[in-house]
């Protein structure tokens, strides 16, 4: 079955070059350009199998959008990546405490990308 | 612009030097007057002193006489001692001071240039300082750009890399769905051809049963012909005794007629006899015409047969079409198979082309990078607009006492508090001389 994938990102680059990338290997892609046009999509019925969402983004980051998926039960174990500027140790700990699965910085090959997307996603 | 910025600097430091030459030179006159004024005080001072004690000396002299008597010595006493050297250092220091007004005029008039020269420099400056808003708006709007199309030609090259990528999918599912044509197609040939040799090796068999059986048929025939060709010599035999007894009979009949009426019975007998041996003859005959006949088409037929038979050998032809099939399914099959094998090396060159092309996509996220760092530039250009604009107003304020609430320095410090990226941090600390940063102290990819 093909695995969907959300990519939250506030870059339009950054969107479009993941959603290539990611289609080129098997995988439906859904985008969203904050997370609170993701959080609308997935409360519209958007059933996603991994969340990929940038960190730093407009109306509402990254770490907000981790900790509201969360608390959502139907999303409470769907792998959420990060996939941003951000190198800092702090922030990664943060995003840990607020259920992220893993911490990319930018920028990932698209094989690391997919790799780790494989990894956290058995099947895909 | 810049080589305008420049010149106004050059031309600021040269200002300076020489308001720097002028003053010192002005310092040094002022202190040489300060020094002649020092000495006519004190020269007045000793001459007030002098006058004083010869004045008073000449009174206690005076007061030992009548006082009102001598007020006219009194009067040259004062005149004398009082208002002689009071004449004579007002004129010394009228002229001293008449030099000293001059100097300060000189020195006013320096200072005048001077103060001129610098509030010109100040109003220069803080103008240039102001007019920098314009600049670093001008270079805020060209990074602005610059990411705007970098990221428009960025989308485009994404856009061509993912048109090219469905093209080269849909081409490789065009293949494979011709290929899965071509294997059935292939598959079915293969039945078909396998059939086919099943039928033509049951037709060859059943041919050769048939061949089999006609060649016996034709030896029974010809056995056959051998037997009735065979009975040609009793035809003979029974030719023979049918004349011996068509000729006995003659002679029983001409005996009969000799013995009269006694020999008439026998006589009837005896033609009978004659009869039924040429009725032997004739059949005989006749058999042996048709024995002939018959013999003469076997040997015909036999002839044709043995022809036919001889020509049946190419039965070999069968196996001929049989092989000739099998090497036509065989070089199908080959051709089947390279087909399949160049389909099979599309599929890992596709394979490999998405691999490179995520790799390049990989790459372009380089532009979210770069347009990270250049907001912060653009950030650090607007803060820096901001303290150019205040240093450009602080000249103005005569309040102003020369204190910074915020520095340059200030600045960076917060820029450096403010990057994401430990590269960004690492240059900062790199170029200020602050150090280094720890880069890639953690992996660029963690799972929790």
């Amino acid at each position: 079955m093909t695995q969907r994938v959300l990519v939250v990102d506030d870059s339009p680059t950054m969107v479009m070059s993941l959603k290539t990338a990611l289609k080129m290997n098997g995988f439906d892609v859904d985008t969203a350009g904050n997370g609170q046009e993701a959080l609308s999509k997935l409360k519209a019925g958007a059933k996603p199998n991994l969340i990929l969402t940038d960190i730093n983004m407009p109306l509402m980051g990254g770490m907000e959008l981790i900790g509201k998926v969360r608390a959502m039960p139907e999303f409470r174990f769907v792998p959420i990546l990060t996939l941003t500027t951000e190198g800092d140790s702090a922030k990664r700990d943060e995003g840990k405490r607020m259920g992220a699965t893993g911490w990319l910085v930018k920028p990932v090959s698209g094989d690391d990308l997919v790799r780790v997307i494989r990894k956290v996603l058995p099947g895909a | 612009m810049a080589t305008y910025a420049g010149g106004s600097l050059h031309r600021l430091s040269l200002g300076s030097d020489r308001g720097s030459a002028s003053e010192s030179d002005v310092e040094d006159r002022r202190e040489s007057r300060l020094h002649r004024a020092r000495r006519r005080f004190v020269g007045t001072s000793l001459l007030g002193t002098a006058c004083m004690v010869a004045f008073l000396g000449s009174l206690c002299l005076v007061l030992g006489e009548e006082f009102y008597q001598h007020w006219v010595s009194i009067l040259a006493l004062l005149t004398l001692f009082v208002l002689l050297p009071l004449a004579i250092a007002g004129s010394v220091h009228w002229a001293g001071a008449r030099q000293g007004i001059a100097d300060l005029g000189e020195v006013g008039k320096l200072t005048r240039d001077q103060i001129q020269a610098a509030a010109a420099g100040r109003n220069a400056l803080s103008s240039e300082l102001h007019a920098s808003e314009s600049y670093i708006g001008v270079m805020y709007q060209q990074i602005g750009d610059s990411l705007n199309q970098s990221e428009q030609e960025v989308l485009q090259v994404i856009g061509g890399l993912g048109a090219l990528n469905e093209n080269a999918a849909d081409q490789r599912q065009h293949i494979a769905e011709s290929m899965a044509n071509g294997r059935d197609v292939t598959r079915a040939t293969e039945e078909r051809v396998n059939g086919n040799k099943e039928v033509i090796a049951a037709i060859e068999t059943q041919l050769q049963e048939q061949n089999d059986e006609l060649r016996n048929s034709f030896e029974r025939i010809e056995s056959m012909a051998l037997e009735v060709g065979a009975l040609q010599p009793l035809i003979k035999v029974i030719t023979t005794i049918a004349q011996q007894t068509s000729l006995l009979a003659l002679n029983a009949e001409i005996e009969a007629a000799r013995a009269g009426s006694a020999g008439r019975g026998f006589a009837v007998v005896a033609g009978e006899v004659r009869k039924l041996s040429v009725a032997t003859t004739k059949a005989a005959a006749d058999i042996a015409g048709k024995i002939n006949t018959t013999t003469a088409r076997v040997q015909k037929e036999m002839t044709d047969a043995h022809a036919a038979l001889a020509n049946y050998q190419s039965g070999d032809e069968l196996s001929h079409l049989i092989a000739g099939l099998t090497e036509m399914q065989n070089e199908f099959c080959r051709n089947s198979n390279m087909l399949l094998g160049v389909v099979g090396e599309l599929d890992t060159n596709y394979a490999e082309s998405v691999k490179q092309l995520s790799q390049a996509l990989g790459h372009i996220q380089f532009q979210d990078v770069m347009r990270q760092r250049m907001e912060h530039v653009q950030a650090a250009l607007v803060d820096m607009q901001a303290h150019l604009q205040l240093l450009g107003e602080k000249p103005n304020d005569p309040t102003w006492d020369g204190h910074l609430e915020r520095t340059f320095k200030d600045i960076l410090a917060t820029h450096l508090a403010r990057y994401r990226m430990e590269r960004q941090t690492a240059t900062h600390l790199a170029s200020t001389g602050g150090g280094s940063a720890k880069v890639g102290s953690r992996p660029d990819i963690e799972l929790f």
